[in-house]
């Protein structure tokens, strides 16, 4: 019985693991969710592209997406630090800081979670590599 | 009259003492030349239009097989590590090529944990340099009918890879979709077949031990045969994304007589 399990439970992880770690830690396009409370999310999508100098992106792809401004990488713990600019509902600019943590380097599901912080608005954020 | 003279009837007595030291001489320290000795100075196998060729011969066996070097490292740099390109001390890592910092970050932490994501642990194909490092051997067939030459690999799961001899441009950089094996154009500088590579994808490790690359990788290789039992394979890596600078590796493959490559599929060994 413990053989049985012990493979099932293999099996189960084999495609969680299938896929490693990829070029730049942050390339790519990453969907989550940001929020104030654990009921109150809003979906995000983050585009993220190194060029060898900087990391170019943007937050939620299309005619209201928001351009980072600033957006690094510190390779000593895997942090990452993005800026951008956007517009409230009734257009005035507003900055969105998004504050994280780079988890499971390896996996090319891998993870950032931290904190959004968009004007005065402050909550949780989680995404994941697509 | 003793035995020498005997043989040689007509010479003088100095010819004959000179045969005679000629003859001591060689029975104390002379030698037919060492099977070693007559292999490497064998003539390198040619076409009969003199192209080198970098493969067996018509009627032989044989395969390229043990590299000298387990990985990738930059040329002068002596690093140790083992066959899988772990570093003996991790503190050599920034030794091993001019990393970015993130790319030297990423390499530490791959070595740190011990390889465990190496895509290769998945069945997902070495590409590039890496093939010739692994377990396996591989063949270079020059298909001059269709200007191809192939690269027949044993290990991974019987791969190969198509070099283009007929001086086409590889695709936009722009519009490319990067495969594993990228896209490869070969041409020849006098016995040095030099092939340039770029369109990879970057879903795969280029080396043992885990060296960061991504798609803006291009390569280019120098294959050469020295002597008849000696691949030259010479290598400059050109990442911007990833490395400061290109940088260059080489190593020598030895050539396995009469065998031939082995069947190995990942799926059996993993």
């Amino acid at each position: 019985m413990r053989r049985r399990i012990l493979v099932s439970v293999t099996t189960l992880a084999l495609p969680m693991t299938a896929l490693g770690q990829e070029g730049f830690p942050l390339d790519g396009t990453w969907r989550g969710h940001w929020g104030t409370s654990p009921i109150d999310r809003t979906t995000v999508v983050l585009v993220m592209k190194w060029d060898g100098t900087d990391i170019n992106g943007m937050i939620n792809p299309g005619p209201d997406s928001a351009t980072f401004t600033t957006a690094v990488l510190e390779p000593g713990d895997w942090t990452v630090h993005i800026e951008a600019e956007d517009r409230d509902d009734a257009g005035n600019p507003v900055t969105v800081v998004i504050v994280g943590q780079l988890e499971d380097l390896g996996s090319y599901n891998r993870t950032i979670e931290g904190t959004w912080r968009r004007g005065d608005v402050e909550g949780d954020f989680r995404i994941a590599r697509e | 009259m003793n035995r020498i003279s005997q043989l040689v009837p007509e010479r003088s007595i100095a010819e004959s003492i000179a045969c005679l030291l000629a003859f001591v001489v060689c029975a104390t320290g002379c030698s037919a030349p060492s099977d070693e000795t007559q292999q490497t100075t064998l003539p390198i196998p040619r076409f009969d239009d003199g192209r080198v060729n970098l493969d067996r011969v018509a009627g032989e066996k044989g395969y390229w097989g043990p590299a000298s070097v387990n990985s990738l490292v930059e040329t002068g740099v002596d690093v140790e590590m083992d066959e899988r390109g772990l570093l003996a001390d991790i503190g050599d890592a920034g030794r091993v090529a001019p990393f970015q910092p993130w790319a030297k970050a990423l390499y530490e932490y791959r070595q740190n944990n011990e390889l465990q994501d190496d895509p290769i642990r998945f069945c997902i194909s070495p590409a590039g340099p890496r093939h010739l490092h692994r377990p396996g051997g591989f063949r270079i067939i020059q298909d001059r009918h269709y200007e191809r030459v192939y690269l027949v690999f044993g290990g991974g799961n019987r791969n190969w890879r198509v070099i283009y001899m007929d001086g086409r441009l590889p695709p936009n950089p722009e519009e490319v979709v990067g495969t594993y094996y990228g896209h490869s154009s070969g041409r020849w500088e006098g016995d040095v077949l030099v092939v340039e590579s770029s369109g990879f994808n970057a879903r795969f490790w280029f080396s043992n031990g885990g060296l960061p690359h991504t798609e803006a990788l291009r390569l280019t290789e120098r294959f050469s045969r020295p002597d008849i039992h000696t691949l030259k394979y010479e290598l400059t890596i050109d990442d911007p994304l990833t490395y400061t600078r290109p940088w260059n590796a080489e190593w020598t493959v030895d050539w396995v007589e009469d065998g031939e490559i082995e069947e190995r599929f990942c799926e059996d060994n993993r």
